[in-house]
């Protein structure tokens, strides 16, 4: 088992936040290799469920491990923000793709999964709307990012948050209208 | 800039029930700001009114990059749920909402328009799903859950078919919530949990009584509802035909995975002892005891905390030995928190928990968990009646002999023996003459009864058997499966002697499964262990599972590179009954070994037609790249560079040199998107020597020769064995440059293996030692 992120998992418990900047790349790489080596082995398109593949990080990173809650709710915290940042990269190159921007210097190589999305643009919207609710209100686009990218139950959702259940169904209840807003108005009337 | 207020106010607005007083509190609450009140008037209707793009898992499609596409389909499948979305028509019922997603089947809830409007919930065979296996295991899910019929078990109303083929049921919708779940929120006593659990005890049995064993019974899979004020539990997902036997994807592989870490818990040590030795109905009074122990307790004996936290192999071997802790005990070393949370949930005082627990209700519990099943409530029946005399207050059958207790089964023995005696007395004291006739008459007709029950009765048995023996089939499959996705998972990791294991696990557990061989066959293939693989392919073939889908590509010619050739002819008849829709499987099997010339100029229409929507020019002459192509290069399958070699072998063997020389030397400069550069050489050298260029066509051979090298010199340095490209485009080298040598170079028939066994060998032992070795870590 990675005796890295056991490493880092301690130093959170123990309070240094500087070890959370190093758990993002950690986690980043390995769900990146897992959506690779899915491409390689699949010769069809295949449904990807990115929720699938954070567990699937999880059991592979910390599974044997026996760590607190704690140490897993940076986990989580650390896979969903990595998730969204490898969605929106595959999104927003799929776009440059589709408008033959960089057809050219556009090398297609082995290690290059390539997610395609229903719908990039929407997700691109949505990635901006969340950017933006998080200059004033972090902890309900960190809920998103939990619930959406990560696809956590609104119970663990709470416990990675150390808030009540009640409180996610709220904040989950509002944020999802004030995304739905943002995405409706036109990018200058953001609010 | 989010105005201050408006998130307070809309939490609070959420709380008022009536759309009058929600308006009425919002007015009061934004005072005269009128843009403020819009606003949150404006999030309130979106809450009721507004899906938004979060409200559905994200799902992305994970799209091969297309160098190891070889698929001539155009473009990319389009996801299985699309099809059915909510609104679509089926038959009476209009979708809803998809409320589940097995490997095969997709569940919806559905509004029934006639002839009663009601809402159901309909399950249906997901499409491209409709494999013969799959759809004999829908219909015996349907037929399970058709035959019985008992308050506690969601009812079967209807099925049938969409219009594209599609089979689907139609069953009572349950709203409820998960066992568990239910009992603790509303805080049912100990006597309400065990009135619950003797409901579903005879809900089981019920379906015991009709030969079907559910399997995976667990708090997820009994949902309660209240009604009239009584909960209600309902028993779903009789697994009888559950998510098994579909070809393994990555979303299976998840699927499965999923349910290996929830259902552990659950299971009964012969489920995990994943032997031939089948599952019965006892493995339900099992894991009805594991519901009963977490009802008591609070959770169940093995706790998912901890089985989550282990190996597989250590997770069976929990499941298997450990002696689960008695519930009075398991009560007493709770931490006070939980065990305080317990007991609150179960209106018991703290500190009784412990002895209203110990005693009758912990022999219950341990015998249902017997670890040998011989040694469990032989039946549903006896488990309910236990826990009904417990419940009245009277002994339990589950109590430990002790000399009182043998005392009031003997009395109990023989009271039914003088009550007996004293029948048959009476009987033979009241008219001898009248019983004898009537014995005479009754004797003939009871004959015949009887004759007539033992059939019923054996056919009864047969069915019971057959039904038995499927269910077994299935739990074997799934068993299979799981072993499947283990051993990818250790390919995935590197860990090839792992891997081996499972493959080998997986065929010993379901041999007549012909994925568990043709999984076995790719990673012997993709570690250019040709034998091993054709041995493996030849038993998947005899299995059934010839098929034209990518992942057979090279099979043929993998059988006609070992000398099988009877395989092989077998496999090229098969395929030929097969839809042309992806016919390079076929086309590249075919145009290895012996060919006619017709096949031979089919292959180069079809494969030029394929290059022609590649943006290619169709051609008599000798063709030219078109201008631009590199726009459309991506909008098919396969690599455009796969696409010319195919052409030009066919034009090889349709005796058209020319164009053959042409196509090979295009495919040759396609290394934008293809690894198979340079295995197109041989088939060079031969087009030459078939237009009667002796001197060119020697040349080329002798370029073969330093591509063979360097391909060589890939091999030897990769984990794989194998230079860089899929084994079967190795494979064809390999067999097409034998083939050059002999006719181009007037070689003998064993050279290769005489020139470059060398080198070849090294790598197989080297590749046969990887999976020998990291066994032993």
């Amino acid at each position: 088992m990675d005796s890295e992120i056991s490493r880092i998992l301690n130093s959170l418990e123990q309070g240094d936040p500087a070890a959370a900047g190093e758990l993002l790349p950690l986690v980043y790489e390995e769900l990146r290799r897992l959506a690779t080596s899915r491409m390689r082995r699949e010769s069809h398109a295949q449904t990807l469920q990115p929720t699938a593949l954070v567990h699937e990080a999880f059991l592979r990173l910390i599974g044997n491990e026996n760590v607190r809650w704690d140490g897993k709710s940076h986990f989580f915290a650390a896979a969903a923000e990595a998730m969204r940042r490898i969605l929106i990269e595959h999104a927003r190159r799929r776009n440059a793709l589709k408008r033959g921007g960089d057809r050219q210097q556009f090398e297609l190589n082995e290690s290059d999964g390539i997610v395609t999305l229903d719908n990039a643009d929407e997700l691109l919207d949505l990635d901006a709307a969340l950017t933006k609710l998080a200059v004033d209100e972090p902890e309900l686009a960190k809920l998103v990012e939990l619930r959406y990218f990560a696809g956590l139950s609104v119970e663990e959702a709470a416990e990675v948050m150390a808030i009540s259940p009640r409180t996610v169904k709220r904040h989950w209840a509002y944020a999802r209208v004030w995304l739905a807003r943002a995405m409706d108005a036109e990018p200058d009337n953001l609010p | 800039m989010i105005p201050r207020n408006e998130k307070s106010i809309f939490f609070e607005a959420l709380e008022i029930e009536g759309p009058e007083q929600r308006d009425a509190f919002v007015r009061r609450a934004c005072d005269q700001d009128q843009s403020l009140y819009q606003s949150v008037t404006d999030l309130l209707h979106r809450h009721e009114h507004t899906s938004v793009c979060i409200d559905k898992p994200i799902v992305g499609e994970i799209r091969s990059n297309g160098l190891m596409d070889e698929t001539l389909d155009q473009g990319m499948p389009i996801p299985s749920s699309y099809r059915f979305t909510p609104g679509t028509v089926i038959g009476n019922y209009k979708l809803r909402e998809l409320i589940g997603e097995g490997g095969f089947g997709l569940v919806f809830v559905a509004d029934q328009q006639d002839p009663v409007k009601r809402r159901v919930a309909l399950k249906l065979v997901k499409p491209g799903m409709e494999s013969h296996e799959v759809l004999t295991r829908f219909e015996a899910e349907r037929q399970a859950l058709a035959m019985m019929d008992h308050p506690n078990i969601a009812r079967v109303f209807d099925a049938g078919a969409t219009e594209t083929g599609q089979p689907y049921f139609v069953m009572e919708l349950v709203r409820g919530v998960p066992l568990t779940t239910f009992c603790d929120k509303n805080r049912l006593s100990m006597r309400e949990r065990l009135d619950l659990l003797i409901k579903i005890c005879h809900a089981i049995l019920h379906a015991h009584q009709k030969g079907i064993i559910h399997r995976d019974l667990k708090p997820n899979n009994v949902l309660v509802t209240l009604q009239d004020g009584e909960p209600l539990p309902k028993v779903i997902d009789f697994g009888v035909a559950k998510a098994i036997g579909q070809r393994l994807t990555a979303d299976t592989i998840y699927t499965r995975f999923a349910s290996m870490v929830g259902t552990p818990a659950y299971m009964s040590p012969e489920q995990a002892e994943m032997t031939n030795a089948g599952v019965d109905t006892r493995s339900d009074i099992y894991a009805l005891g594991v519901l009963m122990y977490e009802l008591l307790t609070g959770a169940p004996p093995l706790s998912s905390d901890r089985l989550q936290t282990v190996g597989f192999d250590e997770l069976r071997r929990m499941i298997r030995e450990e002696e689960p802790v008695r519930p009075s005990k398991r009560v007493s070393t709770l931490d006070q928190n939980v065990r305080s949370t317990v007991s609150m949930v179960r209106r018991t005082e703290s500190n009784r928990l412990e002895s209203v627990l110990r005693g009758d209700l912990d022999w219950i519990a341990m015998k249902a968990l017997e670890k040998n099943r011989e040694r469990r409530y032989a039946t549903a029946a006896e488990l309910a009646d236990d826990l009904t005399r417990y419940l009245n207050g009277n002994p339990v059958a589950a109590r430990p002999p002790t000399w009182t207790y043998r005392l009031s089964r003997y009395a109990k023995r023989n009271k039914v023996t003088i009550v007996t005696t004293a029948i048959v007395a009476v009987a033979l004291l009241v008219g001898t003459a009248v019983s004898l006739w009537q014995a005479s008459v009754a004797t003939v007709q009871r004959d015949r009864a009887t004759a007539a029950l033992d059939t019923a009765r054996q056919s009864e048995k047969r069915a019971i058997e057959a039904r038995q023996d499927l269910a077994g089939f299935v739990e074997r499959l799934k068993l299979a499966n799981s072993f499947l996705a283990t051993g990818r998972a250790h390919v995935d990791a590197g860990r090839l002697a792992d891997a081996v294991t499972a493959y080998n696990a997986a065929i010993e557990v379901q041999p007549r499964f012909y994925q568990a061989w043709s999984e076995r066959g790719v990673f012997y293939a993709s570690l250019g262990l040709w034998e091993q693989a054709a041995e493996d392919y030849a038993k998947s073939v005899e299995l059934g599972g010839v098929s034209n889908q990518p992942d057979f590509l090279g099979v043929p010619q993998l059988h006609w590179m070992v000398g099988n050739h009877t395989v092989y002819q077998g496999i090229n008849a098969k395929l030929s009954t097969l839809e042309k829709d992806q016919f390079a499987v076929e086309a590249r099997g075919r145009l290895i070994g012996p060919i006619d010339p017709e096949t031979a100029t089919e292959l180069v229409t079809f494969a030029e037609e394929q290059l022609t929507l590649a943006g290619y020019e169709d051609q008599g002459k000798v063709p030219e790249p078109p201008q631009g192509y590199v726009v459309r290069r991506r909008r098919s399958g396969p690599p455009l560079g796969a696409k010319l070699y195919v052409a030009g072998w066919a034009h090889l063997r349709a005796g058209q040199f020319a164009q053959a020389i042409a196509r090979l030397k295009q495919a040759d400069q396609e290394t934008f998107d293809w690894r198979g550069s340079g295995i197109s050489t041989p088939l060079i050298a031969i087009a030459y020597e078939g237009l009667g260029d002796h001197q060119q066509a020697m040349e080329t051979l002798r370029a073969a020769d330093e591509t063979m090298a360097g391909f060589l010199v890939q091999a030897e340095s990769r984990s794989d064995f194998i230079p860089n490209m899929p084994w079967f485009d190795w494979v064809e080298f390999l067999v097409n440059y034998q083939n050059a040598g002999v006719q181009v170079g007037k070689r003998s028939s064993d050279w290769l293996s005489q020139r470059w066994d060398g080198r070849l060998q090294p790598l197989k032992s080297e590749a046969m030692s990887a999976i020998a070795n990291s066994k032993k870590r």
